[in-house]
């Protein structure tokens, strides 16, 4: 890879490796520090990158191992609870059920539509850190092969714990929008003035 | 392939992450059952928001302008 061709296909990730280093940090300083970092270090060890291959998981790969060495020990966690049945939740199956003693014809269209990007923001910063960093790759598009690469676990492990983040999104979701009082979600008891 | 089956694939399925003959397999089963049609376009649409909505972040100005400048400081001098 010509030098200028590195340079400019690196920065153009400087997008998903900020809004990945975000979620991971919960602080926009931590991120921008982080981010940082793994360009030194990619610029640092960049004899070590094999032209031609994956350079957007080879920057992912630095921007996660940086994190773990670095920052996750001063990471604020969040308080999470109740995940032993988050893989369970199924939010199709909840909506379903409610349909009969809701007020709209199409309950699932209205959730989707209800949810406001600054409530999946939350929801991603707030995923349990077991299969936080799991689904941030999903997110920016990483196949399970190349996640299962990044986080060194089999794929089976990648699948799960995807399975497990998307419900517990799921069930985030579902709580704010029963906080908002979408209509779809008034299934009983009397509805608000 | 009954449902339960189906639901299990289900995210596999949609993140074209299935071999052909699964991935045969759960589409012949969508085909004849609503429920699980319904379940996966749901699903399908819900992925969708959270991919929309969770890359909608970009990096701040002042970061990209700091990197761009070490990235170009960094080339070294080109060799005969």
């Amino acid at each position: 890879m010509a030098e200028d061709a590195f340079e400019s296909e690196a920065l153009s990730y400087i997008d998903a490796l900020y809004r990945t280093a975000l979620r991971m940090t919960r602080s926009e300083a931590d991120a921008e520090d982080l981010v940082q970092e793994t360009y030194i270090r990619a610029l640092r060890f960049r004899e070590q990158f094999t032209p031609g291959t994956n350079l957007k998981a080879w920057l992912f790969r630095i921007l996660t191992n940086t994190f773990i060495n670095a920052y996750r020990k001063r990471t604020r966690q969040p308080q999470t609870s109740e995940l032993d049945d988050v893989d369970e939740f199924s939010l199709y199956r909840r909506m379903s059920q409610n349909t009969p003693g809701s007020n709209s014809s199409n309950p699932e269209q209205e959730f989707l539509d209800g949810i406001v990007s600054t409530e999946v923001k939350e929801a991603l910063a707030v995923l349990p850190e077991k299969f936080r960093t799991t689904v941030l790759l999903d997110v920016e598009g990483f196949s399970y092969k190349e996640i299962a690469e990044l986080v060194g676990v089999p794929i089976g492990t990648v699948m799960s714990r995807l399975h497990r983040g998307r419900k517990f999104l799921q069930q985030r979701l579902y709580d704010l929008a029963r906080e908002r009082g979408i209509a779809a979600l008034r299934t009983s008891g009397p509805r608000p003035d | 392939m009954d449902c339960d089956d189906c639901l299990e694939k289900l995210y596999a399925f949609l993140d074209q992450e299935l071999g052909s003959s699964e991935r045969k397999q759960v589409a012949s089963h969508l085909e004849g059952c609503t429920d699980c049609g319904d379940n996966l376009a749901f699903e399908e649409r819900f992925l969708k928001v959270i991919r929309d909505c969770g890359t909608s972040d970009v990096a701040p100005a002042e970061l990209r302008r700091r990197v761009a400048e070490r990235l170009r400081s960094d080339v070294p001098p080109t060799t005969a």
